[in-house]
């Protein structure tokens, strides 16, 4: 619930914070985006403004100075030709010649009553000639708009200047003109591309010079009759007093205009030497537009940052939150997890403490009952009996436990042997016969296609394995049922060396539900439902059981159905173990094999066909005899017969009885079974069978089995030939102890040996030094003796000049049984090793090999 | 006392020997023989004179001699103290020779009331 309480706040405070940081950066950047539109919309005004004011006297300036320089020149005509050094018509002719050279295209002299006495060019006269009179006749400089006879426009420079007239009298000034072109086009007030428009107004608001591109329409009215104040104007509102008083007094003048609907800007500069003004004017909205992109643009790019910032938050956030809610989920599932494992732990240990009560109980009880009956032996012995099975339930429970805390902890490991799984498989039917027997289960070996019978695996491990499943199997499956056991072998995937072994236990027991099948190999799981109570157990097995199969690179496969029975399948890439090569061949004889599992009858039969034997098969014992005398007839009898105990209809014995009545009393039967057959053995042995052969029937069991009948005079009796392989042979025995020597000596002679004492190593190097080639057949060899161990004597014998140091075998003979004794005893040269006490069996097994 | 009861009593392996020997004659040869074993004696010379080495061997043999006849209890004791002196765990063996000491003791014991009960 805490966890659940701190996630919401958690997320509250995610969501809330997460808004906020949104309001908040759409908020600033809106602030800033506006703010900075203002400013770039002010400093642009303001840039305007100093363009337009500049440019404007920039214009004015150069205009004046044009002005000038057309003054200087007249003035200079003027002081050039004086009216004293010409007579009248050649001073005339000197004025309209020298101003024709500085480009004046009119000349006329002015009457200080106004009349112009027209000297070079057409006649001229000013548009408004009182001021333009006036200013001669003050002596000043004047410029004005004139026009031509025909009507041409054209400008007027007057200066002071005293010429007699024509008419007499003297003139009060000279006027010089040139066309109204040079003024406009100097000024290029014409220009279309410009981006401000200029004209010229006089002082009281008349055009001087106007300009088509200022779109002011009525060009004869008044210039400041014709602007009006802009609506949206913040600053430098126009007002037509302040135009006009400025206009009046010769001062600059700027402001905000509509011209025709636009925003545009006007500024206002007087020109000197005349009642003219500069009127400049240019488009505000070329200048908006710019700042429009620009506020556009930047606008633009705000609201990208703006996104993307918020993206970029969006993404952390959301990155953020996957991460806590994974972090969340992976602490509450731990948290499961952990309640799961510690209660499933303390189910286990009330479960563990009710198994283990259960013994001891029966063990104390049992005690008391045996203490107050000791005399009663009958009594006792029972007691003893259950205490000891009760015993043996505990050892095996704490056994588990154990193994488990060696699970948990990781220190179970695996060691690497060389094992034989005929031994195992043996070993194992004959520990879980009793079992099986008690509860009268029906227990099958299936053995087929093994031609790797010794690996390398941990043997002690792998029969824990198998005698866990194989006990359960029995634990779970009702009276009466039926277990079977498989074996059979695989090409690995690993290489050649190796050999992929598959072990399969099946029982037609009650299975296990689905869910069941899901957690089996969990620790301290057990099917805990009604129908398993009865049954003892830790539950650990299984856990244990899986563990060691995936230590040993195996797999364990589990199919199973609830009340029709379970069925596991193992599966391990053994490493082969190295064998020595028996080359397993037999007379071709005529076998014939009757049990009632085809399946075991072929494979069989496939094994036989390897030895070079010749057999057939059938199911029952029925059909055997049938068979059988059927050969018989043909003169063609079986030379020996493998009878399965257990028939369907008539049993083996049974069987072999008539069998015995057809066949020839030399023929062996045999019996397969996979029971003890110390129970039945004298009742079969009446009926006519030869021996024994257990099941599962491995390659090795059959050769081993059958080759006793290879010699038929031997057939008969099971005992050893040992004995005819010692007779005659001269063994050399290096012994200290002289007990030791003794029962040596008096197991061996018995076989027919001749013996020789040496009394320690270095007799024994002597004794074999001194003898003729071939004389001893065999050393056995003491290890640790004084003077010379039998190590350092076996060195001295294989290195001596004897014909037979390389031949003779030697054959330690020790009370050290470690693999690193045998390992040491290979490497100075000894053939084999064999454990005291000296078992001649075990000796004749190592000669054997030697003594061809 | 027969010989079976005598093995029962100093903790041999009746069964085990008789197997292996086949005849009773022989077990009972034997048996009496150890009593001239020369094994404990020289064990107990070579550690009284810290002569590790040829203590070794002399256990070594006794060992030897219990496997051949099946003395069980004498060769778990005596198995005991050579592992220990293999390791070279001195200290140990000394502490186990006790033990070893009892054991060979009781045998001989043993044998020698079998032997007496015999001439009886």
């Amino acid at each position: 619930m805490e966890l659940v309480q701190s996630k919401n706040a958690i997320m509250r405070f995610l969501k809330l914070s997460f808004v906020g940081v949104v309001i908040f950066s759409v908020f600033s950047f809106t602030c800033l985006g506006l703010y900075m539109n203002n400013k770039s919309h002010e400093a642009f005004h303001k840039i305007g403004n100093i363009y337009l004011s500049g440019t404007s006297e920039q214009i004015s300036k150069h205009f004046e100075s044009v002005i000038q320089l057309r003054f200087n020149q007249v003035e200079g005509l003027v002081s050039v030709v004086s009216s004293e050094e010409w007579e009248q018509e050649d001073l005339y002719q000197e004025l309209a010649y020298r101003a024709n050279v500085r480009g004046f295209a009119y000349l006329a002299l002015c009457a200080p009553d106004g009349t112009m006495e027209t000297l070079s060019g057409k006649p001229i006269q000013p548009l408004n000639p009182e001021p333009f009179t006036q200013a001669l006749v003050d002596g000043e400089r004047r410029v004005a708009i004139g026009a031509d006879e025909d009507g041409k426009q054209v400008v007027l420079f007057g200066v002071d200047a005293n010429y007699p007239m024509p008419q007499g009298g003297a003139s009060t000034g000279l006027v010089a003109a040139v066309p109204l072109e040079y003024i406009t086009e100097f000024l290029s007030l014409d220009g279309e591309d410009q981006m401000m428009a200029l004209c010229i107004v006089r002082n009281d608001g008349t055009f001087v010079i106007e300009n088509d591109n200022m779109c002011l329409g009525d060009d004869s009215q008044r210039l400041p009759e014709l602007l009006s104040p802009y609506p949206g104007a913040q600053d430098l509102t126009y007002r037509m007093e302040d135009f006009d008083q400025a206009l009046e007094n010769n001062q600059t003048y700027g402001a905000v205009v509509s011209v025709g609907g636009e925003e545009e800007k006007l500024y206002s500069v007087p020109l000197s030497n005349s009642e003219w003004n500069l009127i400049s004017i240019m488009p505000n909205n070329q200048i908006n537009d710019v700042l429009d992109t620009l506020n556009v643009q930047r606008t633009r790019f705000t609201v990208l940052a703006c996104l993307s910032v918020l993206t970029l938050m969006i993404l952390i956030f959301a990155r953020y939150f996957q991460m806590s809610n994974a972090q969340i989920k992976e602490l509450e599932k731990s948290r499961q997890e952990a309640s799961a494992a510690s209660k499933a732990k303390s189910e286990f240990l009330a479960n563990m403490s009710h198994d283990i009560r259960t013994p001891m109980n029966a063990i104390v009880g049992m005690t008391a009952i045996a203490t107050a009956h000791l005399d009663d032996l009958e009594q006792v012995k029972n007691c003893l009996r259950k205490i000891a099975l009760s015993s043996k339930q505990l050892l095996g429970l704490i056994n588990d436990v154990l193994d488990m805390s060696k699970v948990e902890s990781g220190k179970m490991t695996m060691t690497a042997e060389n094992i034989s799984l005929k031994e195992l498989f043996d070993g194992i039917v004959s520990i879980m016969q009793p079992q099986i027997n008690a509860k009268g289960q029906h227990f099958e070996v299936h053995v087929d296609k093994v031609r790797t019978e010794n690996v390398v695996c941990d043997g002690v491990r792998l029969n824990q394995v198998l005698l866990n499943l194989l006990s359960n199997a029995t634990k779970y499956t009702p009276e009466g049922g039926r277990i079977q056991l498989s074996l059979w072998e695989e090409v690995s995937p690993k290489g050649d060396n190796f050999a992929q072994t598959h072990i399969m236990v099946t029982d037609n027991g009650m299975g296990m539900s689905p869910e069941f099948q899901e957690k089996i190999f969990e620790a301290y799981s057990r099917a805990d439902s009604a129908r398993t109570q009865k049954i003892e157990g830790t539950g650990l097995g299984m856990t244990i059981t899986k563990y060691i199969v995936d230590a040993m690179g195996g797999t364990i496969q589990l199919q199973s159905q609830l009340g029709k029975g379970s069925q596991f399948h193992l599966t391990f890439d053994f490493e082969k173990a190295p064998v020595t090569e028996v080359n397993m061949v037999l007379p071709p004889w005529n076998m014939l094999v009757v049990d009632d599992d085809a399946f075991l009858c072929e494979s069989t039969i496939e094994v036989l066909k390897t030895f070079g034997i010749h057999a057939e098969w059938t199911l029952s014992g029925e059909k055997a005899i049938e068979m059988a005398v059927e050969r018989h007839n043909r003169g063609a009898d079986y030379q020996i017969v493998l009878l399965d105990w257990k028939l369907p209809g008539m049993n083996g014995i049974q069987t072999a009885r008539k069998l015995r009545e057809h066949l020839h009393e030399e023929v062996p039967i045999l019996l397969i079974s996979a029971y003890d057959w110390s129970e039945f053995e004298a009742e079969a042995r009446e009926a006519g069978i030869n021996g024994f052969i257990s099941k599962p029937l491995f390659k090795s069991t059959l050769f081993y089995n059958l080759r006793k009948y290879v010699n038929k005079e031997e057939a008969q009796e099971e005992s050893p030939q040992q004995g005819a392989e010692f007779t005659g042979r001269r063994i050399l025995l290096a012994e200290d102890n002289e007990l030791n020597w003794e029962v040596a000596k008096e197991l061996l002679s018995d076989l027919g040996a001749a013996l020789e004492w040496a009394e320690d190593g270095k007799y024994c190097l002597e004794k074999f030094e001194a003898s003729p080639a071939g004389f001893y057949d065999l050393i056995l060899m003491d290890l640790r003796m004084p003077r010379m161990t039998g190590y350092e004597a076996t060195a001295a014998i294989r290195k001596s000049a004897h014909p037979d140091a390389q031949k003779i075998p030697i054959i330690a003979m020790s009370a050290d049984a470690f693999p690193e004794d045998v390992q040491r005893c290979l490497e100075s040269g000894m053939n084999g090793h064999i454990a005291k006490p000296v078992d001649p069996e075990a000796l004749a097994k190592q000669v054997e090999r030697y003594w061809k | 006392m027969n010989l079976k009861e005598c093995y029962l009593q100093f903790g041999g392996d009746y069964e085990s020997v008789l197997g292996r020997l086949r005849r009773e004659q022989l077990v009972e040869k034997f048996m009496l023989k150890f009593l001239e074993d020369k094994s404990f004696a020289q064990f107990e010379a070579a550690m009284a004179s810290g002569n590790y080495e040829e203590g070794l061997r002399a256990v070594h043999t006794l060992k030897g001699v219990c496997q051949n006849l099946s003395f069980t209890a004498l060769y778990e004791s005596s198995n005991q103290v050579t592992q220990a002196m293999k390791n070279h765990d001195y200290a140990k063996a000394m502490e186990m020779a006790p033990r070893l000491s009892e054991d060979y003791h009781r045998l001989i014991q043993a044998v020698e009331d079998y032997r007496r009960s015999g001439e009886e």
